[in-house]
């Protein structure tokens, strides 16, 4: 007797562990699903692309494979002015598809609608490349934000779209990203500011569809440094960025973030070697009150990792 | 000699050596883990410390430091007591030394490469399931199968009739460890985005420490109390309450990590009410062990391991109540993200579970290896080192992190809330520095029982023993 | 590596013990398990459920740190009183209206307010759309809003699906999740009794042939 009772409370029990894995992931995925994809969460997963971090087109996460942002004032096929520039989504042939290129059922009700039965997305096509943009437009009477595959409904192609950026207009926010993950940044800065004083400091709290297609999210948890979810809106110089991560105590003497000059690499812009040895003495004489100035910051390559890095914080972080 | 016996046959492997090579391998990762976390810790306390290499920067350590501690020290150590308590609980053998020793090899190659690509960069960007999911599937299939079927068959091959509680834990929770992995990893496998991947994060973070790390460390107190004081378990009923409970409850709260993220509010309602429910296996957990010490209370100052052991029981007490309660809405956004949760993880890692892993590993080493531990007074040192580098890094990040909730609430700018901290980060660095110093000593004094140790006569205990040192 | 495994130990309990653990075990009905086997404590029952309530009420209500844009009514009504236009600097006319609306208000607003303080500034560029919100424009009331900074926004809170299909934004006084732990708790309760009140009777005869 004693042996059944204890039989029906075991598997009582575990039939409760099945509850529980239905309650934490089962119905949760309803509400996940149901999510309609805002602007911030479009533009997130088209300028990510696939995945960041480790996957098959990137094995050594250094960033390869990955889509291009360009800002775009004029048309690359007919010239004309666009105002105000306009972002664009860059696939160059062969790139993986940002998630909600291929399951448009992610993107959420009237999302999906729009961006097949205007924006064509599903005539894209992995191997020829894309360029895709974002519009508004209304769907049963709320204002939704569509993607518009640009190569299918304007006729831009990947190589003339970035021609017609050029470099100065060309931002490189999926490496960026990938920097950010590989380089631990979201150990310290957390992506989600907590709840209302945090908000007055660090801004919006972000929405259910702001995070469809991105993976992975990098919200981190223990917080030793100021959020980064809305940091452009408060600082978006480029020059302060730059000297910021050669080494935070130029412009924070007080900072305990690591230096990252080593994402300079071995050459500057001008294609001249870094002497970092040089730089630290001259950085550590004005430490000690030996110079009144610190030596300059030199001007990081166009394509060196701290370029992507800073072009992602400027473009992404808003 | 761990080559000669991985090409051996299972009948000529001497019984414990499998437990021998996982409770040195537990040892040395945790020398590891915690130089990694005080090298860490100094970097906080000092940026400009080592500089101008990625290799030894604080975003590429941190990781390492994380996973060394939770899959090299703590879960080797969980696989050295699996191997020596299975069969002992059982009045039998190892099911297999052979499939151990594959076990323990596999373990420390997989989890080195995995930690030097962690090292490298090579990331999935998720926290706590940071490895890339290649090395996650190794972890699945590589490291925690052939360690359940060892204990599992093990288990079944048993001598006696029932089964012991501590079986019970080790036998369940390597099976849903397993679950926690698969399920834990599929943002990765199946390539699933957004709030659903920061969810499963957090829901793989919340259960390897709810379904593994302290069920099986309490497991663990539930074998070597009894077995040190020679009083039997207060009792199974309990013990019961404690496994049943850790089932229902501990699977349950994942969200209440994610508060303030966009989740389903009626999913964080749930978890906030199942996260104070944690406290009833944590309430039988330390009244049984405690009532099975009656009587027995001298041995926690006179006896090493029963010193090291209730230690660990006596930590879950401040672990529970902060756990409980810390993830209620009433308090998580004053206390969320700061450095109170990091000492409230180190609390639960290398307080309660470290305390009562260590006193099992002191234990079974000494058992299996029938020697006796080389020297008492490294051991003591050990536990003081321990204990005090313990405490200043839990009570300087416990000070930090209501600092840090207070400049969020007065909204404070950031710096000076850095400039506020810094002398708690050099405490915690100090702190962190004790304990691996403490580790290293250990380490020496193991290695020592084992060349110089004091034979243990066949059918005594070690510690009934005097010590020689 | 330099040890020896001498004297290889097959099992931790010598053959004596072995003896008398078999034996005890033949002996007993519910296989040593309970032989010497306390039942829980009365006090540990009590603290158990002391756990249960106090889980349920400190999260009930459910109350975050998410005040909306509610508690502010009264500010942006008093901002353009006489009394308030004659104070000279935004200080004490934010001084004076917090004052008022402290006063005024019940419940749990007071602390709210004093918790969340504005500035004048903020105030004059909040207050728009406030009045906006409360004239009935939008599809949600002023209590789904929160307040950041110097502009009001939807709170991030996902609530229920309303008839009209939006999402609630505002706090429920109970939800779903607190309905599946009633049941949840309920449940463990039911079958944590049956476990615990008789351990299992165990009818295994292990093979003791073989030596070990």
């Amino acid at each position: 007797m004693g042996f059944q009772q204890y039989k029906f409370g075991a598997a009582g029990i575990g039939l409760m562990f099945g509850f529980s894995m239905c309650i934490t992931l089962l119905f949760p995925a309803n509400d996940f699903r149901s999510g309609i994809s805002t602007w911030v969460g479009l533009d997130k997963q088209l300028s990510l692309g696939r995945v960041i971090g480790f996957s098959y087109e990137d094995p050594f996460v250094t960033g390869a494979g990955k889509p291009i942002v360009v800002i775009l004032d004029k048309d690359p096929k007919t010239g004309a002015i666009i105002d105000p520039p306009q972002r664009a989504y860059v696939y160059n042939p062969g790139i993986k598809f940002a998630p909600g290129i291929n399951h448009q059922e992610m993107l959420g009700a009237g999302v999906e609608d729009l961006s097949k039965s205007i924006g064509k997305i599903d005539q894209s096509d992995m191997a020829s490349g894309a360029v895709f943009t974002l519009e508004k437009g209304e769907f049963n009477g709320d204002e939704v934000d569509y993607i518009v595959n640009a190569s299918v409904v304007r006729g831009w192609t990947p190589a003339g779209t970035l021609k017609a950026a050029g470099d100065e207009n060309t931002r490189y926010v999926a490496k960026g990203k990938t920097i950010f993950v590989t380089e631990g940044c979201w150990w310290c800065h957390t992506l989600l500011p907590e709840q209302t004083q945090d908000w007055q400091f660090f801004g919006a709290p972000p929405y259910l569809g702001d995070f469809n297609g991105e993976m992975p999210t990098a919200f981190g948890s223990d917080r030793k440094a100021p959020d980064l979810l809305h940091v452009a809106s408060r600082n978006s110089s480029r020059e302060w960025m730059t000297m910021h991560f050669f080494n935070p105590r130029l412009v924070q003497p007080n900072s305990i973030m690591p230096r990252y000059d080593y994402l300079w690499g071995k050459t500057d812009a001008k294609g001249n070697t870094i002497d970092m040895n040089k730089w630290r003495a001259e950085y550590n004489a004005y430490v000690h009150g030996e110079s009144i100035y610190p030596p300059e910051v030199p001007e990081p390559r166009r394509d060196s990792e701290v370029r992507t890095l800073i072009d992602w914080v400027l473009t992404s972080l808003r | 000699m761990l080559m000669k016996f991985l090409f051996a046959k299972n009948e000529e492997i001497p019984a414990g050596s499998a437990t021998i090579f996982f409770g040195f391998s537990s040892i040395f990762w945790f020398v590891v883990g915690t130089g990694l976390g005080s090298f860490n810790a100094a970097k906080l306390a000092f940026p400009d410390w080592v500089t101008g290499t990625e290799l030894f920067a604080f975003g590429h350590m941190r990781q390492v430091h994380v996973l060394a501690v939770i899959l090299g020290w703590i879960s080797m150590a969980f696989g050295m007591t699996m191997m020596y308590m299975t069969p002992a609980l059982g009045n039998t053998k190892l099911w297999s030394e052979k499939l151990g020793l594959w076990n323990v090899f596999i373990w420390n190659v997989g989890l080195s490469l995995g930690l030097i690509l962690l090292w490298m960069g090579i990331t999935s960007g998720r926290e706590y399931s940071d490895l890339i999911w290649p090395i996650d599937l190794v972890v699945i299939f590589g490291v925690l199968l052939p360690l359940g079927i060892n204990v599992w068959m093990t288990i079944a091959h048993r001598k006696t009739q029932g089964i012991y509680i501590t079986n019970w834990f080790f036998g369940a929770c390597i099976f849903m460890l397993m679950i926690v992995f698969l399920v834990g990893n599929s943002p990765e496998l199946f390539n699933l985005t957004g709030l659903t991947e920061a969810y499963m994060t957090f829901w793989f973070a919340h259960n390897v420490l709810g379904l593994w790390i302290t069920p099986v460390a309490a497991g663990i107190a539930y074998y070597t109390i009894p077995k040190l004081t020679g009083n039997p378990l207060y009792s199974h009923r309990i013990g019961h309450l404690h496994f049943w409970s850790i089932v229902a409850f501990y699977s349950t709260p994942a969200s209440h990590h994610l508060m303030s993220a966009p989740l389903p509010e009626w999913l964080k309602s749930f978890a906030s009410v199942e996260g104070v429910l944690i406290l009833i296996p944590a309430v039988a957990f330390v009244a049984n062990i405690l009532l099975t010490l009656k009587g027995k209370w001298s041995m926690f100052v006179e006896n090493l391991e029963t010193k090291f052991s209730i230690t660990g029981v006596l930590l879950a007490i401040p672990l529970n109540m902060q756990g409980g309660f810390q993830q209620t809405r009433a308090i998580n956004w004053y206390v969320h993200g700061t450095g109170w949760i990091v000492a409230h993880a180190h609390l639960a890692l290398l307080g309660m579970s470290s305390f009562l892993e260590a006193a099992a590993v002191y234990f079974g080493l000494q058992q299996m290896l029938r020697r006796k531990l080389y020297s008492l007074t490294l051991g003591n040192l050990h536990y003081w080192f321990f204990i005090i580098g313990f405490c200043v890094y839990w009570i300087s990040m416990t000070i930090a992190g209501l600092m840090q909730g207070a400049g969020k609430i007065y909204e404070v700018p950031y710096i000076d809330v850095v400039v506020a901290e810094h002398p708690y980060m050099i405490a915690r660095w100090a702190g962190g520095t004790m304990v691996f110093t403490g580790n290293v000593i250990w380490l020496y004094n193991m290695w020592m029982t084992a060349r110089e140790g004091t034979l243990v006569p066949k059918g005594r205990y070690a510690h009934e023993l005097a010590y020689e040192r | 590596m330099g040890w020896k495994f001498d004297q290889p130990l097959y099992c931790l309990s010598d053959e004596q013990e072995q003896k008398e653990m078999l034996e005890l075990m033949e002996k007993t009905k519910f296989g040593g398990l309970s032989e010497g086997n306390n039942k829980l404590p009365m006090p540990l029952v009590a603290l158990c459920g002391l756990i249960i309530l106090t889980a349920f009420m400190i999260t009930q209500p459910i109350w975050g740190q998410r005040p909306n844009a509610e508690i502010y009514t009264d500010f942006v009504a008093l901002m353009d009183s006489p009394e308030v236009q004659r104070l000279a600097t935004g200080e004490e006319k934010m001084k004076f209206i917090t004052q008022q609306a402290m006063a005024k208000a019940t419940g749990r607003t007071p602390g709210d307010i004093e918790r969340h303080p504005m500035s004048w500034n903020d105030l004059l560029n909040v207050s728009a759309s406030i009045k906006e919100v409360q004239a009935g424009g939008g599809q949600y009331d002023l209590a789904s809003y929160n307040v950041i900074g110097n502009r009001i926004q939807l709170a991030n809170f996902e609530g229920y699906v309303q008839a009209n299909g939006l999402r609630e934004r505002k706090q429920p006084w109970f939800d779903k999740g607190y309905a599946i732990d009633i049941f949840y708790v309920s449940y463990f309760c039911l079958t944590m009794v049956l476990v615990i009140k008789q351990l299992p009777h165990f009818t295994r005869k292990p093979d003791m042939s073989k030596a070990s």
